[in-house]
């Protein structure tokens, strides 16, 4: 008892250190437009990254223009007012560099990573993609197939692919959440001129944009450089957004999906409070106790003890309006969907009844520890944090106090996250059965 | 600044932009935004230092020494030369898996639950264990590594575990295209009695026992052959120091066996260890596999061979950057632009180039829509063939190279590629100072070398072109493009496919199968009343649509008609006697086989004549048809011809009919489904007629006209 005592309050003096030692240091400043900028410094390969995070994704669409915000992400590919069609990735990686982008619900992040003696050209792409961003008809028609192909491939021609897209749909009623970021194609085909107009001029200003530089810089030269590129970008006008109160699920909702599958899966899906509250702390927290690491809960008890599945994972979705924590489990050879869901259900039931021990929540303490120092290694890691961290929880420096969210919480904080949340009353439940089960 | 003024006058641009390039002017901030801005001086590169020394024992340490983070990754690698696992596949990666899973100090929970309270991670592979801890948890994972490396006990329960997962995951993996293009091209590439070519199967995995595991670890990890690496916050003395303290006296089990000529040998437990025996050989043409996925959205496909090139050749770079230009990783790569960009064919199309000491491989390849999967592979062959025939271009060339030193450059972000590049030193036995001229060596490969690589290296002739996708509407297409005019067919393992017929229930015949038919379009009696039918039809092909009308008349008269906005595209008849085609292109007399096969069907419902006709019904089993059971029934002609009926076995209709077609092209088989049975006086016709061959054809039944007569002149045949 005592020899645990001393070692938690090592963990815990230990722990501010190691804090320390995964801090990322940075400066900030806005430009007239309403431009963001974040700048952090780190010579230690001679690269560069730049990014933009646009602060819009598939839940500012309109709900026939389903998929139109990751869309609009290919589109701006396409070129500008100076760039020819095809030209941008080719000014990227004829420098050395790399770039990509994604989107989800709540925004939209391009990136390039440079040799640091091109950090203006970086500069010079996403202010042409800022201030006048062109598509051709050709550029529109050909990434029309290039995102059906995208969604063949990572939703539909995959086993379990389409687990988000079927558990988001019954997860909310009126929420935009309830449609998956890769949209629907016949909304896509219904898109319009007027429609790319309207969303550019909308959502692609300088007002709603954060501009972060990651890397081997001057950042005084930088921000001159910053300054030269984006200054003269006119604002937009100021974004109106509409927040969709979604009531909480009334009841339990239960459903087969058949798939091309052999081996039946479960997926149990909760809603759950915003990313940045502190409630959204503590269910992440449940369910790295689920099933981050192999003596994890589920990973111990219900995939390696008892045998019931080849995997099985627990996740949070940081979704910016209350979002949704799903579990997911494929079952092991000649092991029943209901077999498995009664093991899992069992797990959950414990984090609602039984406070988590000591030990665990030292383990789960200690596992944050390292991830802290393991992520933000790489300068294009720093950079989409820095992004993040401004976009969604109200300050960059939470980049580097985001950790003590955790670290506060205490067992009985847990419990009632596990009460409040993992409700089985309150859920959806999905049984991925094999076609041939289909009658 | 004055420069674009004169700029902007000399080539006549609009007023408009003149006026807002001077509000710009006039800002603070002044900028020419036509042009991409210009480098400042390139940096320098520099490799990280690293350290390494070997141990009494001939293990050899590496050390990365950064103190950016206090993080530590320690790692232990055995370089074990690969064996051919054959009936047994699957035990090297379960003795991967189960080196985590129980020591004589510690059970599995124990592993884990220290490992996790550590804060740290650790995964054990077949050729040893990958770990990383914060600084100060070092000396306790060592430990935890060492303890897993060198004293597993392989735990029987945890065995069974674990290979009950494996058998799992082979089902699951039979599921998933992309699972299934990997296994399938490895057959390909490396044939099935090659290390490279192994399958894990369900059967394989039953045999494996856990004693093939333990033999193996004794056998393969030896000190001398393994490998320790310390990347991250520590220093030389440190690393020296563990490695002694757990590492230092280590034998392993010291090997007392003998390797023949052909590298055959006797291991305890494991029985007859097979290396490679011959090297793997590219195909003596271009042929094409399918891996049948019905109504698949998608097809993999890949463009796979064998090469032999290994990592410390002085091509090896050469044949790398040829490999950047066509596919490998830049969005601006050949495929990438053709398949994506240009055609939209494809979310992603990529190329690899892979360099080995055994065998190396190339593969190409892209997940695309099924309609396209033909002129995909169209484009992948072109831009290979492409690569072989012409020099590349001094932008793309320029480009590719820039691209491959910038990742260079990117990947010494992370200590663990400096730990990577002193391995393969010692692995591949490269030259002491080949990363350290990797960037010069580059800058000097011209479009010649590459034009030199790609005819070295890429066989376009010879290669397996493996597809994954939807066999019914691909077949005819994919067979066309093999140079034997053959469509190999594979399971999911790589095996022979053979399609799943069973027998047919006992006391079932091929006279009931027949009865049931005609008992379901309405009965015997009122089938044999009908004397004509006019089926009145529509579809389109190619996006161009069309009509189709067909008579048939009791017993051996018969015409078709297909036209597109009132022009006659096809016209098919007999009169009893003789046959004609006609179209556009003019008029061809139907001859021999074809007219007696198109005289003795024209009626119908010829079915009721196939005894007449000396024809033969064989019931062949029962298979899948659009997922319904259904009687396959041989039908044998008179003249030696043979087509498969499919009858369902609960409605007694007919589903569809297989046939093959004598073409210009080589055998075409042509598949027709008939769906959506409708009743018309009392007999039910199909009224959806799905034909697949070179082309999909959808028909849709307007009108079924039954005995309401036909003018003779319809099947007149005027020659």
């Amino acid at each position: 008892m005592e020899r645990t005592l001393i070692f938690i309050s090592t963990v815990m003096s230990t722990l501010t250190a190691t804090a320390q030692a995964g801090r990322i240091d940075y400066t900030e400043f806005d430009l007239d437009n309403g431009l963001h900028v974040i700048i952090h410094e780190d010579h230690t390969t001679p690269i560069v990254a730049v990014g933009v995070m646009y602060h819009v994704g598939s839940k500012d669409e309109r709900p026939d223009r389903r998929g139109f915000a990751h869309f609009f992400e290919h589109l701006l590919f396409e070129g500008s007012e100076h760039i020819d069609r095809g030209e941008f990735s080719k000014y990227v990686e004829k420098a050395g560099g790399v770039l990509n982008a994604n989107t989800n619900g709540d925004r939209t992040y391009y990136y390039e990573v440079l040799p640091s003696n091109q950090l203006e050209l970086g500069l010079w792409l996403e202010s042409e993609r800022m201030l006048h961003a062109k598509v051709d008809q050709k550029g529109v028609d050909t990434q029309r197939e290039v995102v059906k192909e995208e969604r063949r491939q990572r939703y539909e021609n995959r086993p379990y692919g389409s687990i988000l897209i079927e558990v988001l749909d019954r997860a909310y009623n009126k929420h935009p959440y309830k449609w998956p970021t890769i949209g629907f194609m016949e909304d896509l085909n219904a898109a319009s001129e007027a429609d790319y107009q309207e969303f550019y001029k909308r959502y692609y200003v300088p007002n709603n944009a954060v501009l972060v530089l990651a890397g081997d810089m001057d950042p005084k030269e930088a921000r001159r450089s910053v300054e030269k590129y984006f200054a003269d970008i006119p604002a937009g006008a100021k974004i109106e957004r509409t927040s969709v109160e979604e009531p909480p699920l009334e009841h339990e909702i239960r459903d087969v999906v058949y798939d091309k599958i052999q081996l039946p899966a479960v997926v149990q899906a909760y809603r759950i409070p915003a990313y940045g509250t502190k409630e959204y702390y503590a269910v992440d927290m449940l369910n790295r106790l689920l099933s981050q690491g192999n003596s994890s809960r589920l990973q111990k008890n219900v995939k390696d003890e008892q045998g019931k599945a080849l995997m099985v994972g627990a996740f949070t979705l940081p979704f910016e309006h209350p979002g949704i924590a799903i579990a997911f489990a494929v079952s092991n050879m000649g092991v029943s969907p209901e077999e498995l869901e009664r093991a899992m259900d069992a797990e959950y039931a414990r984090v609602r009844d039984e406070r988590v021990g000591k030990g665990e929540l030292i383990k789960l303490k200690a596992q944050l520890e390292s991830e802290l120092v393991r992520e933000n290694s790489q300068v294009s890691g720093i950079a989409s944090s820095l992004a993040s961290a401004y976009t969604f929880l109200g300050e960059t420096a939470m980049v580097n106090k985001e950790i003590e969210n955790y670290l506060q919480l205490t067992a009985e904080d847990l419990q009632a996250a596990a009460r409040k949340y993992f409700d089985p009353s309150r859920r959806v439940v999905l049984h991925y059965l094999p076609q041939s089960q289909k009658q | 600044m004055e420069r674009s003024i004169r700029c902007i006058f000399r080539s006549g641009r609009s007023l408009t932009l003149f006026v807002s390039l001077i509000s710009v002017l006039s800002m603070s901030a002044q900028v020419d935004r036509s042009k991409a801005p210009r480098p400042g001086k390139a940096p320098e590169v520099r490799i990280p230092e690293h350290r390494s020394f070997t141990l009494a024992n001939g293990m050899r340490v590496i050390v990365v020494e950064d103190h950016r983070r206090p993080l530590v990754a320690v790692q232990v690698k055995f370089d074990i030369e690969p064996i051919r696992q054959g009936e047994l596949a699957g035990f090297i990666d379960l003795t991967g898996e189960l080196l985590g899973a129980g020591t004589t100090t510690r059970s599995k929970q124990q592993i884990d639950e220290q490992v996790d309270s550590l804060g740290a991670e650790l995964f054990s592979s077949p050729d040893g264990v990958y770990a990383s801890c914060l600084t100060r948890n070092l000396p306790a994972l060592a430990e935890i590594v060492a303890d897993v490396v060198l004293r597993p006990t392989f735990p029987e329960e945890e065995f069974e575990k674990a290979r009950t997962r494996a058998l799992s995951a082979v089902q699951s993996r039979k599921e998933d295209p992309d699972g299934i293009a990997r296994e399938v091209a490895n057959v390909l590439t490396y044939t099935k009695g090659h290390p490279y070519g192994d399958v894990v199967t369900e059967t394989s995995l039953e045999k494996v026992m856990r004693k093939h595991v333990e033999g193996y670890y004794k056998r393969f990890f030896q000190p001398k052959d393994g490998y320790l690496v310390f990347v991250g916050d520590i220093t030389e003395k440190q690393a020296r120091d563990l490695a002694n303290k757990l590492f230092g006296t280590w034998t392993g089990v010291p090997f007392a066996g003998n390797v023949d000529k052909s590298g055959r040998e006797v291991v305890e437990g494991l029985g007859t260890v097979y290396r490679a025996e011959k090297k793997p050989q590219v195909a003596k043409m271009r042929n094409v596999t399918i891996v049948d996925r019905p109504n698949a959205p998608q097809s993999v496909v890949k463009v796979v061979f064998p090469l032999e090139l290994h990592p410390a050749d002085p091509m090896a770079l050469s044949a790398a950057v040829m490999n950047t230009i066509l596919g490998g990783g830049v969005f601006n790569a050949r495929l990438m632009q053709n398949l994506r960009e240009d055609k939209g064919y494809t979310y992603g199309a990529y190329s690899s180039l892979r360099s080995d000491r055994v065998i190396g491989a190339f593969s190409a390849g892209a997940s695309v829509r099924t309609e396209v999967t033909d002129s995909a592979i169209t484009e992948l062959m072109f831009e290979i063939e492409h690569l072989r025939q012409s020099n590349v271009g001094r932008e793309e060339l320029e480009l590719a190279k820039n691209y491959m030193a910038g990742s260079f450059a990117r990947s010494l972000e992370d200590p663990r590629t400096v730990a990577r590049f002193a391995l393969n030193t010692f692995m591949y036995e490269l030259p002491r100072d080949h990363y350290n001229t990797y960037l010069a060596r580059l800058d000097t490969i011209s479009a010649d070398d590459v034009r030199v690589a790609a005819e070295k290296y890429l066989f376009p002739d010879n290669a397996d072109i493996l597809v994954v996708g939807d066999k019914e509407s691909l077949a005819a297409k994919l067979t066309m493009l093999s140079f034997d005019q053959r469509l190999r067919q594979l399971n999911e393992d790589g095996d022979i496919y053979r399609e799943s017929v069973q027998a047919a229930p006992d006391g079932m015949t091929v006279q009931m199968v027949m009865d049931a038919y005609f008992k379901a379009l309405g009965g015997r009696a009122e089938v044999e009343k009908v004397r004509n039918v006019r089926m009145d039809m529509s579809g389109s092909m190619g996006g161009m649509p069309f009509t189709m009308t067909q008579w048939n008349v009791e017993p051996n008269k018969y015409a078709m008609e297909m036209r597109s906005n009132g022009t006659l595209l096809q016209r098919i008849a007999t009169d009893g006697a003789q046959g004609v085609q006609e179209g556009p292109e003019g008029r061809t007399e139907v001859i021999e086989m074809d007219l007696e096969d198109m005289i003795n069907e024209a009626a119908p419902f010829p079915e009721l004549h196939y005894l007449d006709l000396g024809y033969m019904v064989k019931l062949a089993g029962v298979t899948r048809v659009n997922d319904q059971d259904a009687y396959k029934v041989m039908v044998l002609r008179d003249n030696g011809g043979a087509v498969i009926d499919h009858f369902s076995v609960e409605t007694g209709l007919k589903l569809r009919r297989e046939e093959q077609k004598a073409s210009t092209v080589g055998n075409l088989k042509i598949v027709t489904d008939y769906k959506d049975y409708r009743a018309v006086n009392g007999i039910q016709f199909p009224h959806l007629i799905v034909q697949k061959g070179p082309m999909e054809l959808n028909l849709v039944v307007n009108e079924v006209v039954v005995n309401g007569g036909v003018d003779p002149d319809v099947y007149k045949v005027d020659l």
